[in-house]
């Protein structure tokens, strides 16, 4: 064979095995080798929703106390980014922000992205990425930052590192702040650059988290939550929630929870009862404010009023247990009214109205106590979840048929305990009680911020029911302020206005008995304020307490008595000429 | 026998030209990314059309060297300097050894390895003149010794030839660590011997001692073991890692381009994944550009063009002029079967450009000229195949008779 023939012969064979070869990889894998190249090409990303704000009204105007701010984190990949290069954008930028020590994140085998840097503000990021410092990437990230520090922590919660919101209304309300986000499908260069190579690239934006608008007044909660502050400092009390709402449409213009927290800095919080937000998600037992609820019903249902008299002997005995009055004063020894019976807390007045709710002035019977059940539990809603915006606890109200020991437990009810209902059902409760009969559901959102106004309008549904007549709720204004004439003249409550409110104070249940050594007492004070003469413009409800403190209804009603006339002064109610 | 000059082979004119074109479409249509990837990757500043316009300079500086060896330098001129010329190219490559050795700045350098003098404005790889220098010597050498009638004897023809390959091998190879280059030669080597007429068994005999040298080395060498044992992973499907990279990603270029590919500028191989894009892997990204279809056009391509070298050597009646031809055939063989093999995972991973198409200044300006050389010769090829020559080691006497009988007759 000549030669030549032998390089024609190579040169057709080479050439011959790599045709084969590229069918083989170009036709038959075809498919396999697209797929690994999606693999490799494909970048999913998630476009971050922006998170909405929150903002609270300030004499009727949004002002905001949740912000977002942007930051910026440092990423590198130890496989690209050489170590020098991640030494000098920390060393010359990014020192106080550095995260991550760069001798681990180079040591540890297979290691790829890795965050070094946080929370970067924008003007030091611009100058790392106008360094031109090479595989160096910046990642934007959004902080939330409160302008108001502590205010109202407890209502508003926390966002916790993974962007989620915590407690309050912003894990309430997490949904509809945190927006939706979208996703970003790219094929993408070996730097994680998006390409316009390609067409299954997907982009569906994101759609970002609405500003909600609280209905609380930010002024307000603020004074009201120094005052509560001081009134913890005065008293034994360590705690105190102070929950204040306009009884004629039931928005919550304050919810105070003392001692706030810095939601900036939730992670150094010890101890996460906290976080709690105890007007809503602690059902407790208000005591005695409940004698307002068990005097409507009964002024209600037509079977007494004011006037009605009764024997009170300071001891009452029901399914054989003595049920005593907390003031024994002889000269209420007798036949009293039931004014007076409120005026001084006795439960002997309240057990007595259950009675007539019955029609059995002798005993508690089943009529007595279903009608009681139903005022409750069916027009008062306690007991229930209200269908505020936010996170509530649904609370207990003993069914009238069922049980052990009902006719007792019933009689307790009559004075709120044996029972366990929120400071917002109770509020909710009580403005009905003052606001000529109407059961209103409360509600905190006012509205959302969108391009800088104020769109009205919230997703609770609204229920509105006339519980009570106009003459009930006359006749329990008039006993409430009845109860306060003596602060009148004490000079606590100023003339020219109409202050009227119930206190309680509640036994504490312990190992599933009342304690009643009085060790530990919970102090409450709910009433009203407004001008003489017209429907109350707020009702407030204040509630103090401590772990092992016995905490009067005193130092409720003292808080009670600076937050009306706070209230009176910020919104400046004018007196009756 | 004498021909008389005719037209230059058609062929072997337009799949150049054609081949330089394609190369410039391509970089035209990854340039710009491989100049991203560069400045996000390594901070520097290319800018898009940088990699264009250089394969733009370097093709017209092959189309002039393509010309002038085509047109204006005789190769019946330029072969009485075969001997200085080869003696110039291994000076330059000792001295780019001593410049890499003290450290000079005058030695460029990447990745440890010194292949380029550095003259500021343009940077020069005297392994791609060596390569066409040794085409030159061997054509002249063995041609000579086989006038002689010494080739095939030990002392007169075998020692000189070992030296002088031995010492191109050892600076290519070793000094600068160009394994590509290195295959090149050998090429050129083993292509030229086969024509020179050299007994069979000694020609096998060389072969059999290469390949045994050649596997050594790559057994003693960890970096040329780690190529080998990628190679085997690739082959058998293994898991991807650090040193299946390379070919892993030339190979899903490749395979994406499916029939027709993605069309130009659609690469995304292009964008960084694929190590060398534009120098050593453009097979790859035309692969995925163009498809089977157009892969199968450019092998269809360089087939033509080696073929039709094949002819025009076998119609030179010369045999160093034929010697020429073969050399640059074999030269532009190795560096196509080479890389393309590489790259469709078929052979270990060795850094070769693809002749004509991949980007970088010299490697093109030189074949460009030997290919313009063997256009030359192309116009004095005679109609019918030379038969004689073929296989004259038993007819020593017959191949001085036939030269000088031509002499006397021209």
């Amino acid at each position: 064979m000549p030669r030549s023939k032998i390089l024609k012969s190579v040169v057709l064979f080479s050439l011959g095995v790599i045709l084969v070869r590229l069918f083989f990889i170009q036709i038959i894998e075809h498919d396999t080798w697209v797929a690994k190249a999606d693999e490799q090409h494909t970048l999913l990303e998630t476009i971050t929703a922006r998170r909405g704000e929150i903002y609270m009204m300030n004499k009727g105007e949004p002002t905001a106390v949740v912000l977002n701010h942007t930051t910026y984190q440092i990423v590198i990949d130890p496989t690209v980014t050489e170590k020098e290069d991640a030494e000098e954008v920390i060393k010359t930028y990014a020192k106080d922000y550095q995260t991550a020590d760069l001798n681990q994140v180079y040591d540890t085998e297979g290691l790829r992205y890795s965050i070094i840097a946080k929370n970067i503000p924008r003007e030091i990021a611009t100058k790392i990425a106008e360094s031109g410092i090479p595989a160096i990437w910046l990642k934007k990230t959004n902080q939330r930052v409160y302008p108001e520090g502590e205010l109202a922590s407890g209502l508003l919660g926390f966002v916790n590192a993974e962007g989620k919101g915590q407690y309050g209304v912003e894990g309430s309300l997490n949904t509809v702040l945190a927006g939706k986000d979208g996703i970003l499908k790219t094929t993408a260069d070996v730097n994680k650059v998006a390409l316009s190579i390609g067409n299954d690239n997907l982009k569906i934006p994101a759609e970002d988290g609405k500003n909600v608008v609280l209905s609380v007044d930010s002024g307000l909660e603020r004074g009201i939550e120094e005052l509560a502050l001081k009134a913890i400092e005065d008293t034994v009390a360590t705690n105190a929630a102070v929950l204040v709402m306009d009884p004629n449409t039931s928005k919550v213009i304050a919810m105070a929870n003392l001692p706030n927290y810095n939601p900036e800095n939730y992670t150094t919080v010890e101890d996460a009862s906290v976080f709690l937000n105890y007007t809503l998600e602690v059902p407790y037992e208000p005591a005695s404010i409940c004698k307002s609820f068990t005097y409507s019903a009964a002024i209600n249902e037509g079977v007494m009023t004011p006037d009605t008299t009764y024997f009170n002997n300071h001891v009452e005995y029901v399914d054989d247990w003595p049920i005593e009055n907390a003031s024994k004063h002889s000269f209420l020894y007798g036949n009293i009214d039931m004014r007076t019976a409120l005026y001084w807390s006795l439960n002997t007045g309240s057990i007595h109205a259950l009675k007539l709710l019955g029609g059995d002035t002798s005993s508690i019977n089943q009529q007595g106590r279903e009608k009681l059940f139903d005022y409750y539990y069916n027009k008062f809603r306690l007991g229930r979840i209200t269908g505020i915006e936010l996170y509530e606890a649904e609370g207990f109200i003993p069914d009238p048929n069922e049980g052990w020991g009902r006719d007792s437990t019933y009689a307790n009810m009559t004075f709120g305990q044996n029972l366990s209902i929120t400071m917002l059902q109770t509020a909710t409760a009580f403005s009905a009680v003052v606001n000529g009969g109407v059961y209103r559901t409360p509600t905190i959102v006012e509205g959302t911020f969108e391009n800088g106004e104020l769109k009205k309008g919230t997703n609770v549904e609204v229920i509105e029911d006339k519980i009570l007549s106009d003459e009930t709720s006359a006749t329990m204004r008039e006993l409430l302020v009845h109860n306060r004439d003596y602060l009148v003249r004490a000079g606590v409550d100023r003339p020219g206005y109409a202050i009227g409110g119930k206190s309680g104070t509640a036994q504490v249940v312990k190992n599933g008995v009342y304690d009643d050594t009085y060790a530990e007492l919970v102090g409450s004070y709910i009433g009203f304020v407004g001008p003489e003469g017209e429907l109350p413009k707020y009702v407030i409800m204040v509630k103090m307490w401590g772990e092992g403190r016995s905490v009067g209804s005193d130092d409720a009603l003292g808080l009670f008595g600076n937050v009306s006339n706070y209230i009176i002064n910020y919104f400046k109610i004018k007196p009756r000429e | 026998m004498k021909t008389r000059k005719h037209k230059s082979d058609l062929v072997i004119l337009f799949s150049t030209l054609g081949l330089m074109a394609l190369g410039l479409i391509v970089i035209y249509a990854i340039g710009p990314m491989r100049a991203n990837v560069l400045n996000s990757t390594y901070g520097t500043n290319y800018d898009s059309n940088y990699f264009f316009l250089g394969q733009l300079r370097s093709v017209v500086l092959s189309l002039v060297a393509f010309f002038v060896a085509f047109k204006w330098i005789p190769y019946q001129y330029i072969k009485k300097f075969a001997k200085p010329i080869m003696i110039i190219a291994l000076a330059m490559s000792v001295l780019l050894w001593l410049l890499a050795v003290s450290g000079s700045s005058l030695a460029k350098c990447e990745l440890g390895q010194c292949r380029w003098f550095n003259l500021g404005f343009v940077s020069f790889q005297p392994a791609e003149f060596l390569k066409l220098a040794l085409v030159f010597y061997l054509a002249d050498y063995l041609a000579r010794k086989k006038e002689e009638g010494s080739i095939g004897k030990w002392k007169e023809f075998w020692l000189p030839l070992l030296i002088i390959c031995g010492a191109s091998l050892g600076l290519v190879v070793i000094a600068q660590g160009d394994l590509g280059t290195g295959v090149a030669l050998i090429a050129i080597i083993f292509g030229t011997l086969l024509m020179s007429g050299i007994p069979m068994h000694q020609y096998l005999l060389m072969l059999l001692i290469t390949i045994t040298v050649a596997v050594g080395a790559v057994v003693v060498s960890p970096h040329r073991m780690e190529r080998i044992d990628a190679w085997v992973a690739t082959l058998s499907g293994g898991e991807s890692s650090d040193s299946t990279y390379h070919v892993d990603n030339a190979m899903l270029a490749i395979g994406v381009g499916g029939f027709f590919g993605v069309g130009v500028g659609n690469s995304v191989q292009a964008t960084g994944y694929l190590p060398e894009s534009i120098n050593d892997s453009v097979f790859a990204i035309m692969g995925e550009t163009f498809g089977f279809v157009g892969l199968f056009l450019v092998i269809a391509v360089f087939a033509a063009l080696l073929l039709r070298m094949l002819k025009v050597a076998e119609g030179t009646a010369k045999l160093d002029d034929r010697l020429l031809v073969v050399g640059v055939f074999s030269w532009t063989l190795a560096q196509v079967v080479v890389n393309i093999m590489a790259m469709t995972g078929l052979i270990p991973v060795t850094g070769i450009t693809l002749p004509l198409l991949s980007y970088g200044g010299t490697s093109m300006v030189f074949i460009a000229f030997a290919i313009g050389l063997v256009l030359q010769l192309s116009c004095y090829t005679s109609r019918e195949v030379i038969k004689e020559n073929e296989d004259t080691s038993s007819r020593r006497g017959v191949g001085r008779t036939y030269h000088s009988s031509r002499r006397r007759r021209s």
